[in-house]
């Protein structure tokens, strides 16, 4: 048996209040300790660093759930390695309620724990990051003893117990003897708890540092202290020590903190929170009853509340059960508290109650969809507020008003559906670059379900972006991570850039304009605006040192559609841009000559590259900022003198055509030449052909002797090595679209003296079956031959 | 002992009639009308109370007890689902023995079962003599538990034809059953106390659906496959003692052999090992009452043709007339369970490799 610990020591006049953060029960009985005790100073389990915050945490407009939230740097890591990590308060934590009644009453109150940054409070017991900063309290649920005492008592599990030992308590009259059976229950749970495991968790020195700075407070206060600590470390606080230390200081440049809106959803213990209790939102309705409604004797039927609370959610959703129904859940939640021992219906009764009534079905192991509700309905979405004075950073500030300019609610953790009419209205242009913008943050804000997507050509006709958006807490959270680099929303989307251009190298792909050119036109669409030229540098850093043709004209593609579309982007001033596309424009030359090394069998993404890149010289043109040619014009001058691989031969000589420096006649010859040559494969023969005509396909009809030589060959042609011909024809004429198939086919016509008309003819047989018959045909001409029937 | 429990399975208030009249004598909490224990005392007679010696009947899944119990109490019936083998039909026997003192109150449910066996039959020789009277009338249990306001069991529900089952939605609802033939105002009312358990699988072949007017009238409980690996092994232990009681049969090892047993029908049930490997599941039901089925005939094996030291190979020989009835792919799932798993849980325990060494000798297809 453990002894229980004391609740006061009479020696020093210290009450030492063991609690369960977030506990309604405990909150109210401390209030009751509190008015009754009136003392001269509160202390509250806490990292001593955020003492600066608590007139904010008191202030009228803070409306839990709210969360002080810490970045420290870890220990020789990179500069933005860094953990953030959250001390929440919600309506009924005990340390909310002791630092608001001193805050009422100008008392004097504190926090006692080790300095966030302190290495006890910046890894848990696994050495990970800790994510909270107020203690773990696993060993309610899963320590040995509290397994034993749940067999004992029914219980499922050691929040049931709690539930069933000390919430039923909440309205109790003697607080003294709630207090002594919470210590001695969580002295019982310290009994069963390795030293070493405290050791290593940190638990003994954050002891240490509260022992001290509770010692230092006696001796600046006359009357009454009232300390409030995790029931874990209530025992710890009374007898001697004669090994302690002085308090360790916060230190005011190793951390920062901030006073920001937290959310049920995120104070849930069920969703990994180390500390607190499961459905907040449960314990919240609780609070709420007992302080409010009970109160007010407005409502005594506390069952009835909350599953009619659940019941007008449903029929929201157009799903309530029926009265009947609820009346019975109602009937079933009372009397499994009675049968349980409890006198009102507590987390577990609700459930069990809803389980059994509202079902009509078998419930699979993982669970029914209508329990998820439940579960989420009681985890609750409500978010907290601060008061404007918070003292977040500017970047979250900025972003939160210029979310509410949007429109965006921002005031709980809904998930909303809103649509974007970004064609047609600025202010929804300006809404869906402010998504864009938080989702390459990484805020968790919004997810695009649906809308055009420029980037791959998909669903260009549709006119609305859809996006899925929702507040958190943890919008915040990332944002104030962010803060360190930047003021507002596009700042940090360039910061957040900056950082994803420095990491292309390790994801192998360092030296990539392509992929550089994509960071920065994301940073465009998300709304960077002017800011984007601060990464431009990064850009050209990348763009210079590619040595891949190809994604260098995708990157001046890229580059040149920003540039046309930079108004719609809400970049006023096109210099960086232009700047951007000239560089890429200068090592397309650098790249050029290097096409004369390029074997005939790697030389289609080479001709790819130089068809885009024509396309890219039109659209430039066409869009008014062309490029100086001249020295393109002579990088091609000296590539033409070279042996060049023929399909790359074709694609420079039909540049030499439309620059003029080339003829019809020039290339005709050229053309006899390649068509006749001596390739083994027929495929060789055409590529050149296929080079003309994949940078420019208008040579086909302006120049007349491309067909000349063309028909020449075909003319010419064995049957036999005309089949042969025919797949690589036809892939050197496929960028041909119908109205150019048709033109082509009336140029062919006219040369052969027939009407276009017959060359139009549609053909419903597969090529393969063409193929398959056209030999048959010639077999079945030869058979006839031998037979002398001819 | 008592005459009745040489039956082969004697009634649960009989079997555990010492422990009802200990909870009866100790209980002193308010008892429902009707109910001969109050609901406390029910839930300790089903989950055990070591103080007065009550064993623990029902493993696994207390806050159901608690829910179905008090669902008895309100005016809706109480609807047991889940797959085979769950202990469904012990837990309506073991509640109808505890609230009523009597669970022999039941309607065995089949393609046969007609509205007769809900409602009331008559003995025809006395219909012929005297006319429709109280005397020549034949109360089905549901009529039986409705006049002495006890629980009524129907099993197997969904195996009756859904019109056959519809004859409950009045009784559920009005709590009164009309007898006409007996007057034209003579309606039977329930006394306080009735309530009905019914079981039901909603997954089995050969299962007929529920109309939604009867299933409103019920509330479900799923019960589910144990899956504490540690209390189905306590559950396989002290049933295998209770069986191989009366049949003085005494076995060594069977400790160790119902782990081994337990972890494999866990394996085969989830479809994943407690190493984390994944396994593809058979068909056929692998429910605990099933796992007692094999160790009870693994140990009859060790006790009568063996030396009576019960071992992995026992298992073995048994467990394929568990697996091998429903599907033929279900013999191959388990010598592919065979061939990996347990060959390398053979390689480090002797029992895993008498298992192995065992199943690999039996015929899976």
């Amino acid at each position: 048996m453990v002894d229980p610990a004391p609740l006061h020591d009479p020696l020093r006049d210290v009450f030492v209040v063991p609690v369960r953060h977030h506990s309604p029960a405990c909150a109210a009985q401390l209030a009751a300790l509190l008015d009754q005790v009136q003392p001269a100073a509160v202390l509250v389990e806490g990292p001593c660093d955020f003492d600066p915050l608590i007139p904010l945490i008191c202030d009228a407009r803070t409306r839990p759930p709210v969360a002080v939230v810490a970045l420290r740097q870890l220990d020789g890591a990179a500069r933005r390695k860094r953990a953030t990590s959250y001390f929440p308060f919600s309506a009924h934590s005990p340390e909310y309620v002791a630092l608001r009644h001193a805050h009422g009453r100008q008392v004097a109150s504190q926090f006692i724990d080790l300095p966030s940054h302190a290495r006890a409070m910046l890894f848990d017991g696994e050495g990970e990051p800790a994510r909270t900063l107020q203690g773990d309290e696993t060993l309610f649920d899963s320590g040995d003893y509290v397994t034993a005492l749940a067999r004992d008592l029914g219980c499922r599990d050691g929040n049931e117990v709690w539930d069933q030992l000390f919430e039923t308590r909440i309205a109790d009259a003697d607080w003294r003897r709630f207090f002594a059976d919470v210590g001695q229950y969580c002295a019982c749970i310290r009994a069963a708890t390795a030293q070493s495991v405290m050791e290593t968790d940190g638990t003994l020195e954050r002891e240490v540092q509260m022992r001290a700075l509770v010692a230092r407070a006696r001796a600046a206060t006359q009357g009454p202290i009232v300390v409030v600590v995790g029931g874990f470390h209530a025992s710890a606080m009374f007898g001697d020590h004669p090994g302690d230390g002085a308090p360790v200081p916060p230190s005011g440049s190793e951390a920062s903190s901030y006073l920001v809106r937290y959310g049920n959803r995120q104070l849930d213990a069920l969703a990994g929170y180390s500390a607190g209790l499961p459905l907040p939102g449960f314990y919240q309705h609780w609070w709420d009853w007992h302080h409010c409604e009970r109160a007010n004797g407005a409502t005594d039927d506390w069952a009835g509340t909350l599953i009619g609370g659940f019941v007008a959610h449903l029929r929201g959703q157009g799903r309530a059960p029926s009265f009947p129904v609820m009346l019975s859940a109602i009937e079933q939640a009372k009397r499994l508290a009675s049968l349980r021992g409890r006198p009102l219906p507590l987390r577990d009764d609700v459930i069990d109650a809803v389980r059994s009534t509202f079902i009509k079905d078998e419930i699979p192991r993982a669970g029914a969809a209508l329990l998820q509700e439940l579960h989420g309905w009681l985890t609750g979405s409500a978010i907290g507020d601060v008061p404007p004075a918070a003292g977040s950073p500017p970047l979250v500030e900025a972003v939160r008003s210029e979310a509410r300019r949007l429109r965006f609610v921002v005031d709980d953790g809904e998930i909303r559906t809103r649509n974007l009419d970004i064609y047609r209205k600025e202010t929804h242009r300006e809404a869906s670059r402010f998504c864009h913008a938080l989702a390459l943050v990484g805020a968790g804000f919004g997810q695009r379900t649906a809308g055009p997507d420029f980037r791959n050509d998909v669903a260009l006709d549709r006119l609305f972006e859809v996006w899925s958006v929702g507040w958190s807490p943890m919008v915040e959270a990332r944002l104030i991570e962010v803060s360190e680099l930047a003021d507002s929303l596009p700042e940090a989307v360039i910061a957040v850039i900056a950082e994803r251009i420095a990491a292309l190298a390790e994801q192998g792909l360092g030296r990539n304009a392509e992929a550089a050119i994509d960071l920065f036109a994301t940073a465009c669409r998300a709304g960077a605006g002017e800011s984007a030229g601060a990464i431009l540098q990064l850009v050209e850093a990348e763009v210079i040192e590619d040595a891949e043709l190809r994604s260098v004209v995708a990157a001046l593609s890229d580059a040149v559609l920003l540039r046309r579309g930079h108004k719609v982007l809400g970049i006023s001033d096109p210099a960086p841009i232009d700047q951007l596309m000239h560089t890429i424009w200068r090592r397309v030359l650098v790249l050029l000559p290097e096409l004369a090394a390029i074997p005939a069998d790697q030389a289609r993404p080479a001709l790819q590259a130089l068809a885009d890149l024509r396309g890219v010289i039109e659209i430039a043109r066409s869009a008014g900022f062309g490029f100086d040619l001249g020295p393109f014009d002579e990088a091609l001058a000296r590539l033409e003198a070279q042996d060049l691989a023929p399909a790359i031969a074709g694609a420079v000589m039909a540049f030499a055509l439309l620059d003029g420096r080339a003829d019809g006649q020039a290339l005709g010859l050229r053309l006899q030449v390649e068509l006749a040559g001596a390739y083994l494969d027929a495929g060789e023969r055409l590529a050149f052909v296929g080079g003309i005509i994949a940078i420019s396909r208008e040579l086909l009809w302006t120049v007349p002797q491309v067909v000349e030589a063309l028909d020449a060959v075909v003319g010419d042609a064995e049957e036999d090595d005309f089949i042969a011909m025919l797949p690589h024809l036809r892939l050197a004429l496929m960028p041909l679209d119908p109205g150019e198939i048709d033109r082509l086919s009336t140029i062919v016509a006219e040369r052969l003296g027939i009407s276009p008309d017959a060359l139009a003819q549609v053909v419903a047989i597969s090529e393969d079956e063409a193929l398959r018959n056209a030999a048959l045909d010639r077999e079945l001409a030869r058979k006839l031959e031998a037979e002398g029937v001819a | 002992m008592n005459a009745e429990i040489q039956n082969l399975r004697a009634p649960a208030e009989l079997r555990h009639a010492d422990e009802l009249a200990r909870l009866a004598e100790a209980d002193n909490a308010p008892r429902p009308a009707g109910w001969q224990l109050s609901p406390r005392a029910v839930r300790r007679f089903i989950l055990g109370d070591p103080k007065l010696g009550v064993a623990r009947k029902f493993y696994g899944d207390d806050p159901l007890v608690d829910r179905a119990i008090v669902s008895l109490m309100s005016r809706q019936g109480l609807m047991l689902v889940g797959e085979p083998g769950t202990a469904k039909s012990m837990l309506s026997e073991l509640l109808g023995a505890a609230i009523s003192g009597t669970s022999a109150l039941v309607v065995q449910g089949s393609a046969g079962t007609n509205e007769d066996h809900i409602r009331y039959g008559w003995n025809y020789a006395l219909l012929l003599a005297e006319g429709p009277t109280e005397r020549a009338l034949v109360p089905s249990p549901v009529l039986n538990a409705m006049r002495s306001g006890r629980i009524v069991r129907f099993e197997e529900i969904t195996r009756c034809p859904p019109e056959v089952q519809d004859a409950l939605i009045s009784i559920l609802s009005e709590k009164s059953l009309a007898l006409p033939e007996l007057g034209a105002d003579r309606v039977e009312a329930a006394r306080p106390g009735f309530n009905i358990i019914a079981t039901a699988n909603l997954r089995d072949r050969g299962v007929h659906e529920m109309s939604s007017a009867l299933k409103r009238r019920f509330n479900f409980e799923t019960v589910h496959p144990i899956d504490d690996p540690a209390f189905e092994k306590e559950l396989v232990l002290r049933q295998l003692a209770e069986r191989l009681e009366p049949e003085a049969v005494a076995v060594k090892g069977a400790e160790d052999v119902a782990e081994l047993l337990v972890r494999t029908f866990q394996d085969l049930r989830s479809g994943r090992t407690a190493e984390g490997a994944s396994l593809n599941r058979p068909d056929a039901v692998m429910s605990t009452a099933e796992a007692v089925n094999v160790l009870h005939a693994a140990a009859l094996e060790a006790a009568y043709l063996d030396d009576g030291k019960l071992g992995g190979g026992h298992v073995a020989r048994q467990i394929q007339g568990v697996v091998l009835k429903d599907s033929p792919d279900d013999g191959k799932k388990l010598r592919a369970y065979v061939d990996h798993i347990v060959k390398e849980r053979a390689a480090r325990s002797g029992l895993w490799k008498e298992f192995y060494t065992a199943a690999r000798a039996l015929k899976l297809g």
